[in-house]
C-alpha cells in the first residue's frame, strides 16, 4: 500500500523550476565561490559572488559541499521565489558555534524552542570512547551510567534509565534499559548525525522522553554514482581492546545501499588500585585487573534505499551481539567467592556475565506531496538478554540447576506516521500517530519482572509558526494511551508458609499475577525561539509523561545481583513532569557563549526506595512515587585564543530535592555532581607527513557529591586529564588520506569514583590510564 | 524585542541563582552500625556450634536516630560461596553438597525508635541438619532505610 502511495505521486511531478541562491561562510558571512550544489537532476557551482542557479523539480534535497567546509544537505523548494541563502560552516569549528541559514538541520535546531545539541560524524570521530554514551559525555548536560569498560547508558541532566528515549532512524530503541547493568546495544560506528534534546520531549517522542532524547538520525544519502568505504582499527592498552569496523556505501542513481561490520574484543579493565575495599570485605586484584570484566561485541548492519521523484525510502537491518562479564567478587551488592580461576586469563568471560542480542529492522519512507511531507517509520526489534551467574542456593531456594539466572526475550513492533504540512502565513503543521506493541517473555531461575504485553499509542499535533525569519513559535498537544497486561509467575521451588490454624504448608509462592492496567495522559509544550544577529534566545515550557513499566508495577522477588528484595506497586500513576527551559547563546567572531538553565517539577517521580523492612532476610526496596523539584543547567564558553588555539569551558549542574514521600528532603538516586570541563584545541596544520594535525587537552573536574539518598555513598570529587592528537596521513599515493587518532585518557592514572557508575556501589574506581590508537582508512 | 531579551536574560539568571537556595534540612545520612566484637557477641568468628544446642545469638546495633528492623540468616557455606568480614580467616572444610542444610531466615522489628539495642535471638539448632561450614549473616536497618550488615564464618558440629 505504501508503495502505491509513493508511485501515485509520480503523477504530481512538475516541470523543472529554476531557483537562485547564494552561499556564504557562516562565521565571516563572506560569499563563497566554487561551492558545488548537487541536485537530483542538475548541479551548479557558485560564482565569485557566491551565487548559483539550479533546476529542481518541485522540492528536493540538495547536497552543498566545499573544501574546508562541512557538507550539508538543504531542502530547497521551487515554490518560493526568494533567493536561498545557504551558510556553510568551516569544518574545523566547534559544534556549538553553528549558524547555518537555509533549512539545514543546524538551523532547524536553532529555530526549535527546545534545548538541543547536534552532533556530527566529525565530533564522533574525534571523541570516540569505548561506548557511544561515553563519547557523548563531553556534551554539557549529558552524562553516562557506565557498566565496566564496554557498556553505558545515557543520562540527561541527571535522569536516565527509561526517562531518556534513544531513537534510531525514527524508531524508539527498545532493549532492557530499565536495568542498571544494561548497556545501549547500538553499534557506535557508522553513525553520522545525533541530535540530543535536553528536556522533556514527550510531545514528539512519546512516553519515556521525559528527561530528553538521544535521536540518532539516518545517515546522509550517498552521492549519485558513488562508492565509498572505510575501515577503522582501534587498539587500547587499558583493557587490551582490539576493534575493527568496516563500512561501505554506494549509490547508482536511484538505488543505494550501505553495509557495516564491527567486531570488538577486550580484556578485563585495569583500575588504579590493588585492592577493592567494599563494606568490610577486601578483594585483592591481580595486576590491577578488575577480574571478569572482559567482553566481546560483534555487530552487523545493512541497508538499502531508493530515491524516487518525490520520495525516498530506506530499510535498515542490524544486529548487535555482545557478551560482557561482570566483576566476579561482588556483582551488585552480594559478595561472592568462587572456584572459578578468574585470574587465569584476563580475556575470558566467566560467570557472572550477560549475553545480549539485539536484532532490528526499520523502514523509513519520506514522501513529498505538494505542501505535505509524509513520514512513515516502521520497526521490529527482537531483544534477547541472558544474565548468567553461578547457581547458589538462597533461603528455601535450593541450588538452581544451571547458571541461567534471568532470560528476557522482548519483541517490539513500532509504527509511526507523520504529515508535515506547510500552510500559508508561515505555519508548518505536523500531525502524527505513534504506536508501539511490546511482548516480553521471561525465563531462568531468578524472578525480577513478569512477562507482559504492553501497548502504547499517541496522537499529536504540532505547529511551527514562523512569525518572521527570526522569530519562531512552536507548540503542540498530544494524547497517549497505553495498556499493560502482566502474566502469572510462580516460584519453581516451594517455601513454607504459616497457615491461620498454626500449621505450615509448603507452596510455590506466586510472584506476579495476571493484571491488566490502563493509562492515559496529555502532554504538550509551547516555546519560542528568537534569533537576533549572532544571538539566539529560546524559551520553552512543557509537560511530559512516562507510563510506569512492568517492573515498577509488578516486581516481587529477590534481585540476587543486588542482594535485595524488590517490590513493585500496582497503584503507581504515570509520571508527569513540568519543565521550563531557557537558552541564550551568542556566537561572535572569536568567541561564543551560552547558558541553558531549566526548572522542573515531577508530580510523581517513580524510584526504588529502600525501606526499613525485611523479607526473607533481605532489605525490601519498594517502587515509590514522590514530588520532585529540580533546577540546574549548563554554561559554556568558547574562545579563539589565537587563530590556531581554541579553548572551551563548560559547567553543568543539577539540584534535585524530593518534596514528599519517605525520602522527603533527600535528592533522587544517581544525582550527578557539579561538573566542569575545560578543553584546549590546537591546530598545527601540516606537520612533516601529517596533515591537518590537531592536538587536544581536556580537563574534567567533578565536585564532591554529598547529595545522596540511601543506599548511596558520598563520592569524592576528582580531576582527570585526557590528551589526544589527530590528523591525516597520506599512506598511499593518489589515495584518500588516512585519519589517525592517538588518545591518552586519565594520564596520571588517577584513582577516582564516578557517582553514577554501576560499580560505584561496590567501591570500584573508574578505569586507569589508557592509551588508544585508532586509524581510519577511506577507500 | 529589547524587552524580550531582557526578560529572557533575567529568567536565566533567576534560574541559576535559584540553585543556591538550599535550605539543607537535617537529613539522616548515617548508616546504623552492627557489631559482634564485644564479650557477649555471638557467634564469634570460626566458633563451633553443636547440633541440638540452644544458643543466644547476640549483636550490638546502634543508630544516630532510630533503629528499625533486623534479620538473621545463618546458611550453609558448603560450596565456599562467600566468606565473612571478621578479622582472620577460618580453615574451611572440604567442599561438599548439601543434603538437609539448616535453613533459618527470620526478620524482626525494633520498637520504640531507640538508638541502641542488643539483638538477642535464642535458637536451638536442629538435630537432623547437615554439619559443616556455615555463614551467619546479620543485617540491620534504621527508620530512614539505611542498612548495615555483618557476617561470621562458623561451623556446626555433631
Amino acid at each position: 500500500m505504501l508503495l502505491s502511495i509513493c508511485y501515485g505521486m509520480y503523477a504530481f511531478a512538475q516541470e523543472p523550476l529554476k531557483i537562485r541562491g547564494k552561499v556564504m561562510d557562516s562565521l565571516s558571512m563572506t560569499p563563497l565561490a566554487g561551492v558545488t550544489i548537487i541536485g537530483k537532476y542538475d548541479y551548479a557551482v557558485s560564482n565569485e559572488m557566491g551565487e548559483f542557479s539550479l533546476q529542481i523539480k518541485n522540492s528536493e534535497m540538495v547536497e552543498v559541499s566545499h573544501i574546508g567546509y562541512a557538507s550539508t544537505q538543504v531542502q530547497l523548494s521551487g515554490k518560493d521565489t526568494t533567493t536561498w541563502n545557504i551558510l556553510l560552516r568551516p569544518s574545523n569549528t566547534e559544534l556549538d558555534e553553528v549558524t547555518v541559514r537555509g533549512k539545514t538541520e543546524q538551523r532547524e535546531a536553532q529555530e526549535t524552542a527546545t534545548v538541543s545539541v547536534e552532533i556530527d560524524e566529525e565530533f564522533l570521530h574525534a571523541n570516540r570512547e569505548n561506548s557511544l554514551m561515553q563519547t557523548l559525555r563531553k556534551i554539557p548536560g549529558v552524562s553516562t551510567m557506565t557498566i565496566g569498560s564496554g557498556q553505558s547508558k545515557p543520562t540527561i541532566r541527571g535522569l536516565g534509565f527509561n526517562r531518556v528515549s534513544v531513537v534510531q532512524n525514527g524508531i524508539k530503541h527498545e532493549a532492557q534499559q530499565w536495568g542498571s547493568d544494561h548497556g545501549l546495544e547500538i553499534d557506535q560506528y557508522g553513525l553520522e548525525d545525533i541530535r540530543i534534546i535536553k528536556g522533556p520531549a514527550s510531545l514528539m517522542y512519546g512516553s519515556d522522553a521525559i528527561a530528553g532524547v538521544v535521536d540518532i538520525l539516518p545517515p546522509k544519502v550517498p552521492e549519485i554514482n558513488s562508492f565509498s568505504g572505510e575501515v577503522n582499527l582501534l587498539g587500547e592498552t587499558n583493557n587490551d581492546l582490539l576493534a575493527l569496523s568496516a563500512g561501505i556505501q554506494s549509490r547508482k542513481e536511484k538505488w543505494y545501499y550501505r553495509a557495516r561490520l564491527t567486531y570488538r574484543d577486550y580484556a578485563d579493565f585495569k583500575v588504579p588500585t590493588e585492592r577493592i575495599n567494599y563494606e568490610n570485605y577486601i578483594f585483592e586484584l591481580y595486576e590491577n585487573n578488575l577480574r571478569n570484566t572482559a567482553g566481546q561485541e560483534a555487530n552487523g548492519s545493512f541497508s538499502i534505499g531508493f530515491i524516487g521523484e518525490n520520495f525516498k525510502s530506506e530499510t535498515f537491518v542490524s544486529n548487535v551481539n555482545a557478551k560482557n562479564g561482570f566483576f566476579a567478587n561482588a556483582h551488585g551488592l552480594e559478595v561472592r567467592l568462587s572456584r572459578i580461576d578468574y585470574d587465569a586469563s584476563s580475556r575470558d568471560v566467566d560467570l557472572p556475565f550477560h549475553k545480549v542480542n539485539h536484532f532490528k529492522v526499520t523502514h523509513n519512507t519520506t514522501a513529498y506531496l505538494g505542501d505535505h511531507t509524509f513520514q512513515f517509520d516502521l520497526g521490529f526489534q527482537n531483544n534477547q538478554r541472558e544474565e548468567q551467574s553461578e547457581p547458589v542456593p538462597h533461603g528455601y531456594m535450593p541450588t538452581p540447576p544451571d547458571s541461567r539466572e534471568r532470560i528476557f526475550t522482548k519483541n517490539t513492533y513500532t509504527a509511526n506516521v507523520r504529515d508535515m504540512y506547510k500552510t500559508m502565513g508561515g505555519h508548518t503543521l505536523s500531525l502524527g500517530v505513534n504506536s508501539e506493541f511490546q511482548n516480553n517473555n521471561i525465563g531462568g531461575w531468578g524472578f525480577l519482572i513478569p512477562a507482559y504485553d504492553r501497548f502504547t499509542g499517541g496522537v499529536y499535533v504540532f505547529d511551527h509558526f514562523e512569525w518572521n525569519e527570526n522569530l519562531h513559535l512552536k507548540g503542540g498537544l498530544r494524547y497517549d494511551l497505553g495498556w499493560l497486561r502482566t502474566k502469572n509467575h510462580y516460584d519453581w521451588f516451594q517455601s513454607p508458609v504459616d497457615n491461620a490454624d498454626g500449621s505450615t504448608s509448603n507452596i510455590y509462592l506466586q510472584r506476579a499475577s495476571d493484571t491488566s492496567l490502563n493509562f492515559g495522559s496529555f502532554s504538550g509544550s509551547l516555546g519560542l525561539s528568537y534569533i537576533h544577529g549572532n544571538t539566539t534566545y529560546k524559551i520553552n515550557a512543557g509537560k511530559s509523561f512516562r507510563m510506569p513499566l512492568a517492573h515498577e508495577l509488578a516486581s516481587d522477588g529477590v534481585n540476587y545481583h543486588m542482594y535485595r528484595y524488590e517490590r513493585g506497586n500496582i497503584n503507581l500513576n504515570p509520571e508527569a513532569s513540568y519543565q521550563m527551559d531557557v537558552e541564550v547563546s551568542h556566537v561572535a567572531s572569536g568567541y561564543s557563549v551560552g547558558i541553558s538553565p531549566f526548572v522542573n517539577f515531577f508530580d510523581n517521580y517513580i524510584y526504588l526506595n529502600p525501606t526499613s523492612d525485611y523479607k526473607e532476610t533481605l532489605q525490601i526496596y519498594e517502587y515509590t512515587q514522590a514530588k520532585i523539584f529540580r533546577v540546574g543547567g549548563e554554561v559554556h564558553l568558547g574562545v579563539d585564543v589565537t587563530s590556531n588555539l581554541h579553548m572551551t569551558g563548560s559547567t553543568e549542574y543539577v539540584f534535585s530535592r524530593q518534596n514528599s514521600g519517605p525520602k522527603e528532603g533527600f535528592t533522587i538516586p544517581f544525582s550527578p555532581p557539579l561538573i566542569g570541563m575545560v578543553s584546549a584545541n590546537y591546530s598545527m596544520g601540516d606537520f612533516s607527513f601529517f596533515k591537518d594535525l590537531h592536538l587536544n587537552a581536556d580537563l574534567r573536574i567533578a565536585a564532591t557529591q554529598s547529595e545522596i539518598v540511601p543506599p548511596e555513598e558520598v563520592t569524592q570529587g576528582y580531576q582527570v586529564i585526557n590528551l589526544s592528537g589527530m590528523g591525516k596521513i597520506n599512506l598511499f599515493k593518489n589515495g584518500n588520506p588516512a585519519l589517525f587518532r592517538i588518545k591518552l585518557n586519565n594520564i596520571f592514572n588517577t584513582e577516582y569514583y564516578d557517582h553514577t557508575s554501576f560499580y560505584r556501589l561496590i567501591d570500584v574506581p573508574e578505569s586507569g590510564r589508557n592509551l588508544s590508537v585508532s586509524i581510519t582508512l577511506n577507500l | 524585542m529589547k524587552t524580550l531579551q531582557k526578560t529572557l536574560f533575567l529568567a536565566s539568571f533567576l534560574l541559576i541563582f535559584a540553585c543556591s537556595s538550599d535550605d539543607s534540612s537535617s537529613k539522616d545520612e548515617e548508616r546504623p552500625t552492627i557489631s559482634i566484637d564485644y564479650a557477649n557477641g555471638f557467634p564469634q568468628g570460626c566458633e563451633e556450634l553443636q547440633r541440638g544446642e540452644t544458643n543466644t545469638f547476640r549483636a550490638r546495633v546502634t543508630d544516630n536516630e532510630a533503629l528499625a528492623s533486623y534479620s538473621l540468616d545463618p546458611h550453609h557455606n558448603f560450596d565456599h560461596h562467600t566468606h565473612d568480614d571478621q578479622i582472620g580467616d577460618c580453615e574451611l572444610l572440604p567442599l561438599k553438597s548439601s543434603v538437609n542444610p539448616w535453613i533459618f531466615m527470620e526478620n524482626y522489628t525494633i520498637e520504640g525508635g531507640v538508638q541502641e539495642y542488643e539483638i538477642a535471638i535464642e535458637i536451638t539448632i536442629p538435630e537432623d541438619i547437615d554439619t559443616g561450614d556455615y555463614h551467619c549473616a546479620y543485617s540491620i536497618t534504621d527508620e530512614t532505610g539505611w542498612q548495615s550488615r555483618t557476617s561470621i564464618d562458623i561451623k556446626i558440629v555433631e
